[in-house]
């Protein structure tokens, strides 16, 4: 029987996340109430960080596969671009979701417009969006996939602003937990959660991209059967 | 020796996920009449759409009387002489005359002449002052193919003719005159090329293209065209044809203006402006609000020129695209002079020229995302909007400024 590699990728990254998520509510150690205003609603950290590093993996895919369509008018570019979009998708609306119920319970508002990481993340997920939608209301060609790439090459340019974005300008989004400077760290509890999320999230992502990959792949070859019966090939 | 008109030298163009022309090459030249015929999904549309600069190649280059007017790189040079063209959706603006269109094909050659002869000719004269948009379709197909004859009929100097079916709805008279047409033309010196399946025109042409080969023809002899048009500079064309499309239609009245109105009222609905005049923030943001959603609506112009591929027309033939431009600005300048009367009950004119840049930028941006989308079969069914959000941090920071002003 043939391995199905995209499926127990899936399967392995679900489980991962769903253990991740027990340990975050049962296990992890409570954050001080000097730190948090709402210190229960900071377990969302656990979801909400490796979901957003999943989603900055997932746009590095989408990059790279746009480039390769755009440049190199590879097929196997344009299944990263597919595979890419609804991931980013995916991990976007995750980590956004996840941080506008943590900002609610934190800083009393969902969203701050003033916030770059917060506009340029959000900008980011909606890209992804307009990019899974769009090319679902088009036709399948040269066209479709030029005007898409060109907008998921160009589009990549905010997740390197979103990354240091608190770095430069702190202003309601807190700064890095990881390699952020002496203000930065976390106890070895909660980095092992941190840990474990993470390489699910990314576990869960990549087995996303396998099978959709795979998917587009049949995709096209029925396309190009029924071109056949159609006559023109 | 006979000026080449047109080269299409190695040209490859896909099309959907098919390469429709592969390393194809044409060679047009002063007198010459090429017609291109063959089965439906051959490429003939796409011959005469990469000729007009329409479409991205995969190789290759096209030149207009030796210049390079589009290549695979992507570069796109303005042709250096007018040239007709009838594209197979007709590429008309349904809400113009049918004077007022002709008139702006003339002012793209640098003309103008009296159009009643050839509108009598193809009986349209009585129609003249009639909206394209009343006319049956065989009738806005005639003032299509008037459009792709005029830059040769006004001018001596010999130019390119590009037509796409232009026999499709046309009435068996009008194809008479059409053919009679083509044939002065040709025999005037001009350069023209027609995709088509009707064996009528084969009559007209120097030579038959399958798109695998081409074999010569002797066509029927005729007394060359006459030069009907007298030299009438223009300039700034695309920015007065968006004023006029704008003033005729009041189309951005409609959406625009609407959409900001319709804010500002919401907002009054909701709140007493005096009763939070210490919230600056605040009241700048409705300040600005009315300009800033007028730009969102996007550039009407460039919506109502997506009908009939007009918008596609237009790219042939000139660099710049008719915009709203300098209506955007003016609209912006309107609007937030009403809403700081509205809210603040004063007037600065900071604020003013303000608004009205925040109307042209967001208008500007719109434009962009819209046309980026031109090349989707269904432009209407993408949701390019989704990208406006990137608009309103800019939006905010200029709020912020303009508190400090």
């Amino acid at each position: 029987m043939r391995v199905r590699h995209g499926e127990v990728l899936l399967a392995t990254g679900f489980l991962g996340i769903m253990t991740t998520l027990f340990l975050a509510l049962k296990w992890a150690p409570s954050v001080s109430i000097d730190a948090f205003a709402s210190p229960a609603a900071q377990r969302i950290f656990y979801w909400h960080v490796p979901s957003a590093w999943a989603a900055f993996i997932a746009f590095s895919v989408l990059f790279v596969g746009s480039a390769l369509w755009v440049f190199k008018r590879s097929p196997t570019g344009w299944r990263l671009h597919v595979a890419g979009s609804e991931a980013s998708l995916a991990c976007g609306l995750m980590a956004v979701w996840s941080g506008c119920v943590w900002g609610a319970a934190e800083w009393g508002t969902p969203w701050d417009w003033s916030d770059v990481r917060l506009n340029t993340f959000g900008l980011l997920t909606l890209l992804a969006l307009f990019l899974v939608l769009g090319r679902q209301s088009q036709p399948d060609g040269i066209e479709s996939r030029d005007t898409f790439s060109t907008f998921g090459l160009y589009g990549f340019v905010l997740v390197p602003i979103t990354y240091i974005a608190t770095r430069i300008w702190q202003i309601r989004h807190p700064g890095p937990v990881i390699g952020g400077g002496e203000d930065s760290s976390l106890s070895s509890d909660m980095g092992l959660v941190l840990l474990l999320g993470a390489i699910s999230f990314t576990i869960l992502i990549a087995g996303h991209m396998v099978m959709s990959a795979r998917i587009t792949e049949y995709e096209q070859r029925l396309e190009r059967l029924q071109n056949k019966v159609d006559g023109r090939i | 020796m006979a000026d080449t008109l047109l080269e299409l030298d190695g040209v490859s163009i896909r099309r959907g996920i098919d390469i429709v022309l592969s390393d194809f090459s044409l060679s047009l030249v002063e007198g010459q009449c090429i017609i291109l015929h063959g089965e439906n999904g051959l490429g003939k549309s796409t011959v005469i759409e990469a000729a007009a600069r329409l479409l991205p190649m995969e190789k290759g280059e096209v030149r207009h009387h030796k210049s390079m007017v589009h290549d695979s790189e992507g570069r796109r040079k303005s042709p250096k002489f007018p040239f007709g063209l009838t594209l197979q959706s007709n590429g008309l603006v349904p809400s113009q005359t049918i004077q007022q269109h002709l008139e702006t094909v003339c002012s793209i050659s640098q003309m103008e002449c009296d159009l009643t002869p050839i509108l009598e000719s193809y009986g349209l004269a009585h129609r003249r002052h009639d909206k394209i948009a009343h006319l049956s379709g065989g009738q806005q197909r005639k003032v299509s193919v008037i459009s792709g004859l005029i830059p040769g009929m006004l001018s001596k100097k010999p130019r390119l003719i590009l037509l796409d079916e232009p026999d499709s709805g046309l009435d068996d008279a009008s194809i008479e005159i059409l053919k009679t047409h083509l044939n002065q033309l040709r025999s005037a010196g001009h350069g023209i090329l027609i995709a088509t399946h009707n064996e009528r025109l084969f009559d007209c042409a120097t030579s038959l293209h399958d798109l695998n080969e081409e074999s010569k023809r002797e066509p029927e002899s005729c007394e060359p065209w006459e030069k009907i048009g007298k030299k009438a500079e223009s300039s700034f064309l695309s920015t007065k044809m968006g004023w006029k499309y704008n003033a005729s239609t009041l189309i951005s009245i409609q959406r625009n203006w609407l959409a900001s109105l319709l804010v500002v009222g919401t907002l009054l609905a909701l709140v007493e402006p005096l009763s939070i005049s210490d919230q600056e923030v605040l009241i700048m943001g409705f300040v600005l609000a009315p300009a800033f959603t007028m730009g969102l609506v996007g550039d009407s112009v460039t919506s109502m020129l997506q009908e009939q591929r007009a918008i596609d027309w237009w790219r042939a033939q000139v660099q710049s695209i008719p915009n709203s431009n300098i209506e955007s600005f003016l609209s912006g300048c309107i609007l937030t002079t009403f809403s700081i009367q509205v809210f603040l009950q004063t007037f600065d004119w900071r604020i003013v020229l303000i608004g009205g840049l925040v109307g042209f930028a967001t208008t500007f941006c719109l434009r962009f995302l819209q046309l980026s989308t031109l090349r989707l079969a269904r432009t209407n069914a993408v949701f390019i909007r989704l990208l406006t959000p990137i608009l309103i941090l800019p939006w905010a920071m200029v709020v912020e400024f303009c508190i400090t002003l």
